[in-house]
């Protein structure tokens, strides 16, 4: 019983301001107990003594230093500013750089290598030597072609439906192709009805350049043609003579 | 022109302009004019609170310099934190968080650094508690003067010696003088836990300066 009331008073002895005496309670039990009286003793000296430490004072230079502090993290707060701006600035220039770069390189290609639109294919005369129109729509497969394709596009088959019999092409089978109601209108030679080519015999090829008259031409290149023996050769013995002309 | 007809007007005509003037110069009132830009506003804090501050981190940590360092940082950081300030609490309260933040940081901080520090080749085999490098002379000195500097050197070495749960409180309670509610709300627990503690540092320190008592 007395343990507790001690363990209560002493309680309240401790949340006391130093100097202040207590209840009267606590006054009463500090007179009858000398355990606590010391302890109240002991701790009043220990808060003095605790109480003495004072305060500390700061140095001199203190607020000197203490602007010096603050100016410094705010110049340093500008220079991770600038340096994030400058920063971002530089990524936006190199994206700038590689963006134009790409572009670069788009449009280098696009101009070296032109997309292949459709193909239009028209027939040049064979070089044959009767000047007699073709008659019939269809030549027969078997026969030696008189123009071999390989390759036909989806546009012609498509818009040459309804007039030519198309054989679309697999695995690049010979396709022959009658375009006889078809003619080309132009043809590299002035000469329109003529079927005589007249050809340097100085050309190691040869080519053929054909243009379907809406912007899609395509060149075909040929062997050297040669007869066996009958291979023209150019003569320069005479400066009027057709260069390089068989019949 | 208004006339005074009773005593009671002249009686209570001083206090308002008295509160007037205060409120213009209350810690709030200042660290809303630093927010505004008043370079002033905030040096009249900085001089208001320097030595409590700087002397309440060096109870703590019972290192001079440290102290003051930490002592600017919580400025500093009272100053960046300016525009986030809320005034549901009093600043010294504010300012003392800071401050008790950081010490308790700093104390950390050195126990881990305690680890691999030299104090290790001096503890004594038998477990007990390791020598420092410099320890105190506990002769007991001839002059009062110099009596009562090996007591506060005495208590404030015990001080150290106390876990920082209950250093904090101490320190506030009877060095500082703050109440138990100002205490409560600068540690943000609650008064009842703050009246423990201090208690069990003042136990604490009883023990460790038994020869002082």
């Amino acid at each position: 019983m007395k343990e507790r009331q001690c363990e209560v008073i002493r309680r309240e002895l401790d949340d006391l301001t130093l100097g202040d005496e207590g209840s009267t309670a606590v006054t009463q039990h500090l007179r009858e107990c000398g355990e606590c009286r010391e302890f109240h003793q002991k701790q009043t000296r220990l808060r003095q003594i605790v109480g003495s430490l004072g305060t500390v004072e700061a140095p001199p230079d203190f607020d000197f230093r203490l602007r010096a502090r603050l100016a410094n993290e705010s110049s340093s707060a500008g220079f991770h500013l600038r340096a994030f701006q400058w920063s971002s600035a530089k990524g936006f220039a190199a994206v700038a750089m590689l963006l134009v770069f790409v572009g670069g390189v788009v449009y280098v290609r696009t101009i070296s290598n032109p997309p292949a639109g459709p193909v239009a294919v028209q027939r040049e005369e064979p070089v044959k030597p009767p000047v007699k129109p073709v008659e019939d729509k269809v030549v027969a497969p078997v026969q030696p072609p008189q123009v071999a394709l390989n390759e036909v596009s989806d546009t012609v088959a498509r818009k040459g439906r309804g007039t030519e019999r198309v054989v679309r092409p697999q695995k690049r089978t010979p396709v022959s192709m009658d375009f006889s109601s078809e003619r080309a209108e132009t043809i590299s030679n002035s000469s329109r009805q003529s079927t005589i080519f007249p050809i340097d015999a100085s050309q190691q090829s040869f080519t053929v350049s054909l243009d379907d008259g809406r912007g899609n031409a395509r060149t075909i290149s040929l062997p050297t043609i040669s007869f066996g023996s009958q291979r023209v050769i150019p003569t320069r013995a005479n400066q009027f003579t057709q260069k390089g002309v068989w019949y | 022109m208004n006339t005074l007809t009773t005593i009671d007007e002249l009686a209570f005509a001083p206090p308002l302009q008295q509160e007037v003037l205060e409120d213009t110069t209350s810690d709030h009132a200042l660290l809303e004019a630093t927010r505004t830009g008043d370079q002033d506003a905030f040096a009249e804090l900085v001089s208001r609170y320097r030595n409590q501050i700087t002397s309440y981190i060096y109870r703590m940590t019972s290192d001079y310099d440290g102290a003051v360092d930490l002592a600017q940082e919580t400025f500093v950081r009272v100053y960046r934190a300016r525009d986030r300030y809320q005034r549901s609490y009093a600043f010294s309260t504010y300012i003392y968080r800071i401050a008790t933040n950081l010490a308790i940081s700093e104390l950390r901080k050195r126990k881990r650094r305690k680890l691999v520090s030299l104090t290790g080749f001096f503890q004594q085999s038998d477990g007990s508690e390791p020598q420092e490098l410099n320890p105190p002379d506990l002769r007991p000195l001839q002059d009062s003067e110099l009596v009562d500097a090996e007591r506060r050197n005495a208590v404030q070495r015990a001080i150290g010696t106390l876990p920082e749960k209950y250093r904090a409180p101490l320190i506030l309670r009877d060095v500082e003088g703050r109440s138990y509610d100002e205490i409560a709300k600068i540690l943000e627990t609650s008064e009842g836990t703050v009246k423990s503690r201090i208690s069990r540092a003042r136990g604490f320190l009883r023990e460790k300066m038994r020869a002082y008592l």
